[in-house]
C-alpha cells in the first residue's frame, strides 16, 4: 500500500530525490532506525577522491556547449567527410558522440548541435523521418566515451575504476557508431559538395585548441600522468584558458559565474538523489532484498546469458522512464550483489548498463530524446516514435553483441593492464 | 507572500555567490594540487579532504537553486497527457508534497549533523567535520520552503484565475 502510494507520487512527478527519501524515511521508521542515517552514506561515497572530478567535468561541459564548440566540431568532421557517399550523417554522428562525451549529460547534444544539423540533413535531401531520427537517437550516441558523466558516476556507485571504464567503453562505443553509420551509408544520397583541402585545413586549424581534449585526458591517464581527478582539474583549466583567452568565445567574469551556477544546479540535482538514495539501496542490501530477487531468479535462470538477457529487457524499462543518473544511482546497488552471484564482470557490468540506458533515452513511449526533440523540432512527440523505430533497431543489434561478447568491454582493458 | 519572495531571491543571491566563490576555489586547489604533486613531489594533506567537502557545498546550494528553476529530476507522465488546468493542480500538488517530504528530510539532517557534533570527530587542522555538514540541514530546509512557497503560489494563481 504505502509503496503504491509512493510510486503514484513519482509518477505525478514528486521530484526523485523526495520520492526515494520518503521511502527511506518510511522504512526506516519500521525497522526502527534513526531517520539521520540516510545521510551516512552519502558521507562514505564523500570519501572517494573521484567525486571531485564530477562538479568539474560537468563545468568544462557547460563551458563547452555554451562557446562555439557545436559549431567548430560539425564544421570539422563534415569538412573531413564531404563528398564521400554517406559523408554527411556520418560525420554528424561523429560531431555527436563527441559532444556527448565531452559534456556528459546527452539532452544537451540535441539542443546544442540539433539546431545545426538538422538543416544540414536535409539541405542533403535525407528523408524528414530520417534525419529525425538519426538526430535524436544520436543525442545520447557517446555516452560510452570518455570523460562521460554516467561513466564516473557508474564507477564511484559500484566502486569500479574509472580509469578502467574509461578504456573498456572505446570499443563498444565505436561499434554503436559504426552499426549506425553503415545504415546511413545505405540511404546515402547524391551529395552537393566535394570534398576539399583548403577548407578542411582551416576547419581542423579552427579546432585545433579542441579536439586534442579527449586525447589529452586518456594519454594523461594511462600514460601515468595523473589520476581521474586530476584529469578532471586540469581539462577545466585548459577549457577556461582555451575558451577565453584563445578563441574568445566566453567572457571570464560576465559568463563563466553563470554557467558556474547553472552546471551545480545540475550536480545538485544529482548529489541530492544520491543523498536521499545511498543510505536507502544500502538499507535494502542489508535486508537481502536483492539476495531475495536472486533466489526467485535462480528457480528460473540458471545461466548468466539469460541473466543479461533479463537484465537488458528490465534497464531498457528503467532507462526510458528514468534519467540515466538516477538510474545508476538506484538500479546499480540492487544489481551488483545479483550479478556478483552470476559472476558478470563489473566493468562490463557497467557498460551494458550504460548502454542500456542510452537507448532508453530515445525509446517510446517516454525516452527523455524524444521530447527534448519534439520541442527543439517543433514535431509532435508521434512523429518522432516513428522516425527513431529504424534507429533503436540497430541499437538493440549493438547492444546484444556487446552483451554477449565481454570482450569487446574488456578487451582493451585486459591489453592495457598487461 | 511579496515578502516572502523577497527573501527567497536574495538568498538565490547569496548562493550563487557562494557557488562561483567555493568552485572558483575548488579548480585553483585541485590544480594547485596537481602541479605539487606532478612537478614537487608534494601536497597538501588535508587539500583533498577538503574538496570533497567542498563538492557538497556546490552541489547541496545547488540542488537548492534547483527548486526555483524546477530543475529536480522527476518522471513526469500524467503531466505530459493532462489538461492544462489538471496539470498545474497535479504540479502544484508535486511541489506541496515534495516540501513537506523535504521538511522531514531537513529533520534527519540535522539529527545527522547533531551527532557528528557529539562524537566530536574532526576533519583536518582541529576543524570540526559537523561544521561542513551544516549545508545539508541547511539545503534542506530552504528546499522545502520553496517548494511550500511555489505550491502556494501555484494555488493562489489559480483562484485568482477561477475569480476572473
Amino acid at each position: 500500500m504505502t509503496a503504491l502510494g509512493i510510486i503514484l507520487l513519482a509518477l505525478l512527478g514528486v521530484p526523485l530525490f523526495a520520492v526515494i527519501g520518503l521511502s527511506a524515511l518510511a522504512s526506516f521508521y519500521n525497522a526502527e532506525i534513526d531517520s539521520a542515517a540516510i545521510f551516512i552514506e552519502l558521507y562514505r561515497v564523500a570519501s572517494n577522491p573521484t567525486l571531485i572530478a564530477i562538479p568539474l567535468f560537468t563545468f568544462s561541459g557547460f563551458i563547452l556547449a555554451h562557446g562555439r564548440t557545436p559549431e567548430r566540431l560539425t564544421r570539422v568532421s563534415q569538412s573531413f567527410l564531404r563528398g564521400i557517399p554517406g559523408g554527411v550523417p556520418v560525420s554528424i554522428l561523429i560531431a555527436c558522440a563527441f559532444f556527448t562525451a565531452l559534456t556528459g549529460a546527452s539532452g544537451v547534444t540535441i539542443i546544442a548541435l540539433g539546431g545545426l544539423l538538422y538543416p544540414l540533413l536535409l539541405k542533403e535531401k535525407y528523408g524528414e523521418n530520417f534525419s529525425l531520427g538519426m538526430i535524436t537517437s544520436s543525442g545520447s550516441l557517446g555516452l560510452l566515451f570518455p570523460p562521460s558523466l554516467p561513466l564516473i558516476l557508474y564507477g564511484l556507485i559500484a566502486q569500479v575504476s574509472v580509469d578502467k571504464l574509461f578504456i573498456a567503453g572505446i570499443i563498444p562505443g565505436m561499434i554503436m557508431i559504426l552499426i549506425v553509420s553503415a545504415f546511413a551509408i545505405t540511404r546515402r544520397t547524391q551529395s552537393s559538395e566535394s570534398f576539399s583541402w583548403p577548407e578542411a585545413r582551416s576547419a581542423l586549424l579552427d579546432a585545433i585548441w579542441e579536439l586534442p581534449l579527449p586525447f589529452l585526458i586518456l594519454v594523461g591517464i594511462y600514460g601515468g600522468f595523473f589520476t581521474v581527478t586530476e584529469a578532471a582539474s586540469v581539462t577545466v583549466v585548459y577549457v577556461i584558458l582555451v575558451e577565453t583567452f584563445i578563441y574568445k568565445d566566453l567572457d571570464i567574469f560576465k559568463d563563466l559565474p553563470g554557467l558556474m551556477k547553472d552546471s551545480m544546479v545540475l550536480v545538485g540535482s544529482i548529489l541530492i538523489i544520491l543523498g536521499t538514495a545511498m543510505g536507502f539501496t544500502n538499507y535494502l542490501v542489508d535486508e537481502q532484498v536483492p539476495m531475495t530477487i536472486l533466489a526467485t531468479m535462480k528457480e528460473y535462470i540458471h545461466d548468466p546469458l539469460t541473466f543479461l538477457m533479463v537484465l537488458n529487457v528490465f534497464l531498457l524499462i528503467v532507462g526510458c522512464m528514468m534519467d540515466i543518473f538516477s538510474a545508476i544511482i538506484v538500479v546499480v546497488p540492487l544489481i551488483i550483489p545479483i550479478a556478483q552471484s552470476f559472476d558478470v564482470n563489473m566493468v562490463h557490468l557497467g557498460i551494458i548498463f550504460l548502454t542500456n540506458l542510452e537507448i532508453g533515452y530515445s525509446t517510446p513511449p517516454v525516452g527523455i530524446n524524444l521530447f527534448i526533440a519534439a520541442t527543439r523540432f517543433n514535431k509532435p512527440v508521434l512523429k518522432l516514435y516513428l522516425a527513431v523505430l529504424p534507429f533503436l533497431g540497430l541499437r538493440l543489434i549493438g547492444l546484444i553483441l556487446i552483451t554477449y561478447v565481454p570482450a569487446i568491454s574488456l578487451f582493451l582493458v585486459d591489453w592495457v593492464s598487461r | 507572500m511579496h515578502i516572502l519572495k523577497q527573501i527567497d531571491r536574495f538568498l538565490e543571491k547569496i548562493e550563487g555567490h557562494l557557488i562561483v566563490l567555493i568552485l572558483s576555489l575548488m579548480i585553483l586547489l585541485s590544480f594547485g594540487q596537481m602541479v605539487l604533486r606532478n612537478f614537487f613531489d608534494m601536497g597538501i594533506v588535508w587539500g583533498d579532504t577538503l574538496l570533497r567537502q567542498w563538492v557538497l557545498w556546490v552541489g547541496f546550494l545547488g540542488a537548492s537553486i534547483a527548486v526555483r528553476h524546477d530543475k529536480h529530476i522527476s518522471i513526469e507522465v500524467f503531466s505530459g497527457l493532462a489538461s492544462l488546468f489538471c496539470k498545474r493542480i497535479i504540479k502544484a500538488f508535486a511541489r506541496f508534497s515534495a516540501g513537506i517530504i523535504s521538511g522531514f528530510l531537513a529533520w534527519a539532517a540535522w539529527s545527522f549533523m547533531l551527532f557528528e557534533k557529539d562524537s566530536q570527530s574532526i576533519l583536518f587542522l582541529d576543524i570540526p567535520v559537523w561544521i561542513f555538514q551544516t549545508v545539508l540541514p541547511y539545503s534542506f530546509v530552504v528546499i522545502s520552503l520553496r517548494f511550500l512557497l511555489s505550491s502556494a503560489t501555484f494555488f493562489a494563481n489559480d483562484s485568482e484565475q477561477a475569480l476572473k
